[in-house]
């Protein structure tokens, strides 16, 4: 126990901690502009002085740290004297501009002058100028504002790894730069506009639009990106969403974000949202009131029922909607139609991945809490990049790294690899070999602990030599086995899987792998989630084979639980998976399907297999924000609430429950309202007041949630496993090893997951459109040699199934043999050269091995 | 790009120090020397050699005034006007740069023979007025020797 004495007060700690973190604990203020509790700590800006006992000179409170028996000293005439001249002296180059400054009223600055600082200054020197400057899209710096806190650099080199930034130049002449002296060339998170104290680094999206005092109205809700689930504060102005803003201490991102969720928010507002319903008329789709739109699809829907029967109707729910939404819906789908054909693009990998692995482990065993990463001391990541798709999540690996953690990886991982990874590069199409070698070499080093027959007999079959895995896959026999010691010596490993391998061929196989992997070292397994609600979609049980909370609908218990609650009897019957109704459309067995929230033209791989498929539907109705490429085709369109109008709950990827408020207001329905009118419309009456009440419903039917309440989640008691019961696996393990794929041609295509854009809703947000503006085609500088490109030449790459025109970028990360693409942008979506056979076990799609050409020139 | 003998030499340069922002300074020395000046692709060059950011590694360069931060002449002038120079008529030696050779503080000649830059003390107060010439140094300034010495610069 140390003891120390603070302006005569006598503090206990348990721990050395700084002198001000002792203050802070007992509620006695030190002034401070260079701290910050995430950064590390820097003592530049002297404002924390204090006097200490027995030390001659004062010292900096936030650098120095506690012994005991100290005697200290806060509010002395030579602190406060000092405190007002380190304010004096910040205020001979800091320009008066507040009035027209957009941080006056939340400036750190200013308000310690108001509160410590002289009245005037005794500077009659000339200011120093810096011309503001405008030429990044998104972030301005304002340098005369600068104080050198460094809070910002300390920032992107040490929390978000990026480095983007760094102080210039010396003495009075330095400042804050990118790289370029002008454009950034970064992650666009914006951590450095959260932490500047003043207005020096501040988003040019709200400019001058703005006081902090006008905002009205702050509301703490959850990202709409991906799955991580990030708290936001929304700050509104007019019923206009002004800006987005983390909160330190506040959820799984405490204080950070990343650019889409602090930047892409302006689809909210976009010019193109749906308005009104719209119903096709002789082809073309007009203009329709609720009350025509909602009677004709209930109308229509019971017409198809009556004549074709219930499975001749089908719907996809939606990995952006919220829970409730999803549940409303599988509902309607189950309760009203009479149909299991229900399912969601969760099912392109994710679920699928998901289900496999609590099948060998029992539910949950992905529920791993995020926080905990960054104290693990080993992190495997195979299959993409974290720092893209999840890209908060990726952070809490980088600061693994900086830990002390080693990072393996196997594949490629950009955004990790200036965190000293061992990395492996297999050949193509060569992974199973290597994690088969990698299984084969931690048996050994670890033997079998015999908790779990199932996937040991598993195991036990597995027996692939390191010098085979050196012949097949080309990695060196020496670097497999540094990789085995590393995961057989780590205490607590923790398993990334990302999105490429859940859509590889022979992905189950590779699961079991890595389950095995995971299993001998106790790893702890992460699974990347694209959507902001793909683990909630499936909880809900908009799948063909389940119920909300994960038992088979052929369970007839379990369905009778549902049906006395629904009033309507659900089918035994599984229905058809995504995949299945895009067969059964093309074939005419499908006469109606309801979409709510999903693009499927767009977001499907092979999208023009998924546009001839929708178009041969007889009755299409698609529930959306925007008129997507799906709405286009549809025979009704219904505008939805998006995700900051509306309340409601997301699951992320670590299955915490997290409540979406309402920030902006608007007229319209939300997605489970406009369904629940439908269903009334068709006889079937839901008695829904508000999202509140839907979610009491899902906790008092679904075991899973039992006792579970919006009031329970507001206070963080909504972590995995809730207060229901758990999940157990249950079947045997099936695998598909996929077809053998060799090497033959130049070049593959990949699909690229990029940081800054997620498909139809941050195409419509300006400030990512402004940093990356268009779809390209990502080569390797060899190839972009051997096919003697530069940067920005039109190429055309073609598979198969068709081309695309796009402009080339070259990119040192990628391997040779690599033509990566995306599905962001509106007719440039790579899934339109995608042809994919589907795994018979997680029935995921295979994109894998598609060959690709290109060509230079094009149009 | 640099040649395998240069990248050996960083590497090289690399292992003498505990880690590799340590041997920032020297690396950068060379990579001025292998590009002329400080330009993008010479940072790039030693973050990619080092490992260390390539902003991280400008922000370091930047504190140093004796690196070359833009395209600089064959020979560089150095020369002194703190006090004591100042005194003894360092000024009058920078109008006199300029009579001779059109050579403003700061700039380069047309010809791209010398490059001027105003230094604060070079630690030779009591032969002053002094200057560096490249690597070369040279007191006791006066009008007329300034020119005679800058003479056999070509």
């Amino acid at each position: 126990m140390i003891t120390v004495n603070i302006n005569g007060k006598e503090i206990k700690l348990e721990k050395p901690v700084t002198v001000l973190e002792a203050a802070r604990s007992a509620g006695i203020k030190i002034p401070t502009l260079c701290y910050h509790e995430q950064l590390e700590k820097y003592g530049g800006c002297r404002l924390c002085l204090v006097e200490i006992e027995k030390i001659p000179r004062l010292q900096t409170a936030c650098t120095l740290v506690v012994t005991d028996g100290m005697v200290i000293r806060t509010e002395t005439e030579q602190v406060t004297n000092a405190r007002r001249g380190v304010l004096e002296f910040l205020l001979i180059n800091h320009p008066l501009d507040c009035p027209y400054c957009d941080k006056a009223g939340e400036c750190e600055l200013q308000d310690m002058v108001e509160k410590y600082g002289h009245t005037t200054g005794r500077f009659k020197e000339n200011k120093r100028r810096i011309p503001e400057n405008l030429e990044d899209p998104v972030i301005v710096r304002n340098m005369e504002r600068c104080i050198m806190c460094t809070r910002c650099v300390r920032m992107c080199e040490g929390v978000q790894g990026a480095s983007a930034i760094a102080v210039i130049n010396r003495g009075g002449h330095s400042h804050i730069e990118p790289f370029s002296g002008g454009r950034y060339d970064c992650e666009y998170c914006g951590n450095c506009i959260s932490v500047c104290p003043v207005g020096a680094i501040m988003s040019r999206m709200h400019r001058h639009s703005y006081r902090p005092w006008q905002l009205v109205s702050e509301t703490e809700t959850i990202c709409p990106y991906c799955g991580v689930g990030c708290t936001l504060v929304v700050q509104v102005r007019d019923n206009v969403i002004k800006r987005v803003i983390p909160r330190l201490g506040k959820g799984v991102n405490s204080g950070l974000l990343c650019s889409r969720g602090r930047f892409g928010y302006e689809f909210v507002g976009s010019e193109e949202r749906l308005t009104s319903p719209l119903i096709k008329k002789d082809g073309k789709l007009e203009q329709a009131t609720w009350k025509e739109a909602l009677d004709l699809v209930a109308t229509r829907l019971g017409e198809i029922r009556k004549k074709y029967g219930s499975d001749s109707i089908a719907g996809i729910a939606s990995p952006r909607c919220t829970n409730e939404d999803n549940y409303v819906f599988q509902r309607f789908m189950r309760g009203t139609i009479g149909t299991n054909n229900i399912d969601s693009t969760a099912s392109l990998g994710y679920a699928g991945t998901l289900r496999f692995i609590e099948n060998i482990f029992g539910g949950g065993v992905t529920a791993n809490q995020i926080s905990e990463l960054s104290n693990s001391d080993l992190i495997f990541v195979a299959g993409g990049d974290p720092t893209t798709v999840n890209p908060v999540f990726g952070l809490k690996i980088r600061a693994c790294s900086r830990n002390g953690g080693r990072l393996l990886t196997i594949g490629h991982s950009k955004g990790l690899r200036n965190f000293n990874p061992v990395e492996l590069r297999p050949q193509l199409f060569t992974e199973t070999v290597l994690l088969e070698g990698l299984v084969t070499a931690l048996k050994d080093r670890k033997g079998l602990p015999g908790s779990n027959k199932k996937i040991e007999t598993r195991i036990k079959d597995i027996n692939i030599s390191v010098d085979d895995v050196e012949k097949t896959s080309r990695v060196s026999g020496k670097d497999v086995e540094k990789f085995a010691n590393l995961l057989s010596e780590s205490v607590t490993p923790a398993i990334v899987i990302g999105r490429e391998l859940m859509q590889s061929n022979g992905n189950s196989y590779k699961f079991l792998l890595l389950s095995a992997i995971s299993y001998l070292i106790n790893g702890k397994i992460y699974l990347l989630s694209e959507r902001s609600n793909e683990q909630g979609v499936i909880d809900m049980g908009c799948a063909p084979d389940i119920l909300p909370g994960y038992k088979s609908v052929s369970d007839s218990e379990f369905r009778k639980r549902y049906e006395s609650v629904w009033k309507t009897a659900i089918p035994e019957k599984q229905g058809l998976s995504l995949s299945g109704m895009i067969i059964s459309a093309k074939n005419g067995a499908i006469k109606a399907m309801y979409i709510m929230g999903e693009n499927p033209v767009y977001n499907l791989p092979d999208s023009k297999e998924a546009e001839a498929a929708l178009k041969n539907i007889g009755f299409l109705v698609v529930q959306d924000i925007f008129l997507s490429e799906t709405g286009k085709i549809a025979d009704v369109v219904l505008p939805a609430l998006s995700w900051s109008e509306k309340e409601g709950t997301f699951t992320n990827m670590e299955r915490r429950i997290q409540l979406l408020r309402k920030a902006v207001i608007r007229e319209g329905k939300e997605d489970w309202r406009i369904i629940s009118n439908i269903s009334g419309n068709m006889g079937v009456k839901f008695n829904y007041s508000d999202a509140e009440d839907v979610f009491s419903e899902i906790s008092s039917v679904s075991p899973l949630y039992k006792g579970l309440s919006y009031k329970e989640i507001e206070m963080g008691n909504s972590i995995y496993p809730y207060k229901g019961e758990t999940l157990t696996g249950g079947e045997d393990i099936q695998i598909h090893k996929g077809k053998s794929i060799t090497a033959v041609s130049r070049l593959y295509l990949r699909i690229e997951r990029p940081l800054f854009h997620s498909g139809t809703l941050s195409r419509r947000a300006q400030a990512l459109l402004k940093v990356y503006p268009e779809a390209v085609a990502r080569i390797s500088p060899l190839t972009a040699e051997a096919y003697s490109l530069k940067n920005g030449d039109k190429v055309k790459v073609s598979t198969k199934k068709g081309f695309l025109e796009l402009p080339v970028a070259i990119d040192d990360g990628l391997e040779n043999s690599v033509v990566a693409l995306t599905n962001n942008f509106e007719g440039k979506g790579a899934f339109s050269l995608i042809e994919y056979t589907i795994d018979t076990v997680t029935n995921a799609p295979v994109i894998e091995g598609i060959e690709v050409s290109i060509e230079k020139g094009g149009g | 790009m640099l040649s395998e003998a240069v990248i050996k030499e960083l590497e090289e340069i690399r292992q003498r120090y505990p880690n590799a922002r340590a041997a920032l300074l020297p690396a950068i020395y060379i990579a001025q020397r292998e590009f002329g000046w400080l330009s993008p692709e010479a940072y790039e060059a030693v973050s990619d050699i080092l490992g260390v950011p390539k902003t991280i590694a400008r922000g370091v360069a930047t504190f140093y005034a004796m690196y070359k931060h833009k395209p600089m002449g064959r020979n560089i002038v150095h020369l002194c006007t703190n006090v004591s120079c100042m005194i003894l008529g360092a000024e009058r030696l920078v109008d006199i740069l300029k009579e001779r050779y059109g050579l403003e503080p700061n700039s380069t000649t047309p010809d791209g023979r010398f490059s001027l830059v105003i230094m604060e003390c070079i630690g030779a107060c009591g032969t002053a007025p002094a200057m560096l010439v490249n690597t070369d140094f040279h007191d006791n300034l006066t009008q007329e020797n300034i020119i005679q010495i800058l003479e056999s610069y070509k």
